[in-house]
């Protein structure tokens, strides 16, 4: 789900960059009303390295496997640090393994840390469901919630971003089936990164709760 | 895979690119690789290959470095963009049965194709021609936030330790009969369920590992007296002496990419 180098103009990289720059700088603002702010950055640091790691896990499903985007997760773990953290993470993977790209970085930090964003504060918003039922039960529904929501609103964004960009108005019927198409073609990879997530989080509930509680 | 994480296992080499002073090799390839990213036109692609070139056999930089990061873009990429040619445009120049090959498509491919190659060897040499503190040390002198220059110093260190507890992980996951693939005897296959279930046990348990070292870290850091918005990871200068002496030749080499970059921007644009 990551944008290459060279498939967008150039405009379209550079407004990539100038979102993705207003994005980072209101989560690094609200990292630094926290009351030890650089207490988070080794954690966030450890986290994205795993996470980079971990974006490697294909699930089967046949006849092919499935590739993980975990931004749910990285929502969810790293709340507002979250949005760096992508940012890191797809440098390593445009430089390291050409996954995405450098001038298209601001826009695959859009696509991925946006929905990653949205999800932390969906995922906040447990705690006052928490009071009236069972907390595990209402962990592991939002924790579905968050993975599954996070590749449904990155996916709608990267069809959208990409067929609309390389599309022109004479084909625009066809790019309107095409991106339902894509989209519900993706549902699978929605369930299971929502059943995924929530397998993490609720491993993570018992065993660090910290980890989901502390994220900012 | 674990190699594919040593950006800058070619940092000493010794060439005119590597000799660059990091700040000015930033911005002139950065503004390059905008420049390239700007091209729509046929005609350019000889130039900018031609440069992406010279730049990369200037920098004696392997072609195997190159090579061995191709692979996995190539496959994505070629995946991405192999409608096209049959799908935009009208001009038909190739047509067998129902397929149709045309000639607007083709040409678009051609383009993304071109722009990915360039860009991407050019953020090879980039980052491939200096060490990796360097080269983030300069980006914070240009202006990157602290948070993000220590968070990147800080995942590119440890990348490669946890990658290595992930594939001891796998190993032992195999060792106890674990796999990912059919099995020919249908009762040793396990169902989808239980491939999640076992998939996230191992994230979470890397999740886990990865905080609890990241305590240890952070802890490390505070007697180093790391604990305010003031103090960084980064050291204050570890930018060599051949780089400082070269001040006037990576001036005129920022120079000459600047020139190149608006050249092509300005081609492009008129």
């Amino acid at each position: 789900m990551h944008i290459s180098d060279g498939l967008l103009p150039a405009p379209v990289a550079i407004s990539g960059y100038a979102i993705t720059g207003f994005a980072t700088w209101y989560s690094l603002r609200q990292i630094n009303r926290q009351s030890e702010p650089t207490q988070g950055i080794p954690k966030a640091s450890l986290l994205t390295a795993a996470f980079f790691v971990a974006s490697s896990i294909h699930i089967p499903f046949p006849p092919t496997s499935l590739h993980l985007i975990l931004n749910g997760l990285l929502g969810v773990v790293l709340g507002y640090y979250a949005f760096p953290a992508i940012l890191v993470g797809l440098f390593f993977q445009a430089v390291m393994l050409g996954h995405g790209g450098i001038s298209t970085l601001g826009l695959n930090a859009l696509i991925i840390g946006i929905p990653a964003l949205f999800v932390h504060h969906l995922f906040s918003w447990r705690s006052f469901i928490e009071r009236y039922f069972n907390k595990r039960v209402t962990t592991g529904i939002f924790a579905f919630l968050a993975g599954a929501l996070g590749v449904a609103l990155t996916v709608i964004l990267f069809f959208g971003l990409v067929v609309s960009t390389l599309g022109t108005g004479e084909y625009a019927d066809s790019e309107s089936v095409a991106i339902l198409g894509l989209v519900i073609s993706h549902i699978p990879l929605m369930i299971l990164e929502g059943i995924f997530t929530t397998f993490v989080v609720l491993f993570l509930q018992q065993a660090k709760p910290q980890l989901l509680e502390n994220n900012g | 895979m674990a190699d594919k994480f040593a950006l800058d296992k070619y940092a000493d080499k010794d060439s005119l690119i590597h000799s660059w002073h990091p700040k000015c090799k930033i911005i002139g390839i950065s503004l390059l690789i905008f420049s390239f990213a700007f091209i729509q036109d046929i005609s350019l692609i000889p130039v900018m290959l031609g440069i992406t070139f010279i730049f990369y056999s200037i920098s004696k930089l392997p072609l195997s470095f190159l090579v061995s990061r191709l692979r996995y873009p190539g496959l994505f990429l070629l995946g991405m963009i192999i409608l096209l040619p049959f799908t935009r445009g009208e001009n038909i120049i190739w047509q067998w049965s129902f397929l149709k090959l045309r000639e607007e498509g083709t040409l678009l491919v051609l383009v993304i194709i071109s722009r990915f190659f360039s860009i991407f060897t050019m953020g090879l040499v980039m980052f491939g021609t200096a060490p990796f503190m360097t080269t983030i040390q300069s980006m914070r002198q240009l202006g990157l936030s602290r948070v993000i220059a220590d968070m990147l110093i800080l995942s590119y260190r440890y990348i490669y330790q946890i990658f290595v507890d992930f594939s001891q992980m796998q190993q032992a996951m195999k060792v106890r009969g674990y796999t990912t693939k059919k099995q020919s005897n249908p009762k040793y296959n396990i169902s989808l369920f239980r491939h999640i279930s076992v998939l996230a046990a191992v994230t979470a348990s890397l999740l886990l590992q990865s905080y609890e070292q990241s305590e240890r870290v952070y802890a490390a850091m505070r007697l180093r007296g790391y604990g305010d918005l003031t103090t960084s990871i980064i050291k204050p200068n570890t930018i060599d002496d051949k780089q400082t002496k070269n001040t006037s030749l990576s001036l005129l080499g920022l120079f000459g990419t600047v020139i190149i970059a608006v050249s092509l921007f300005f081609w492009q644009v008129i």
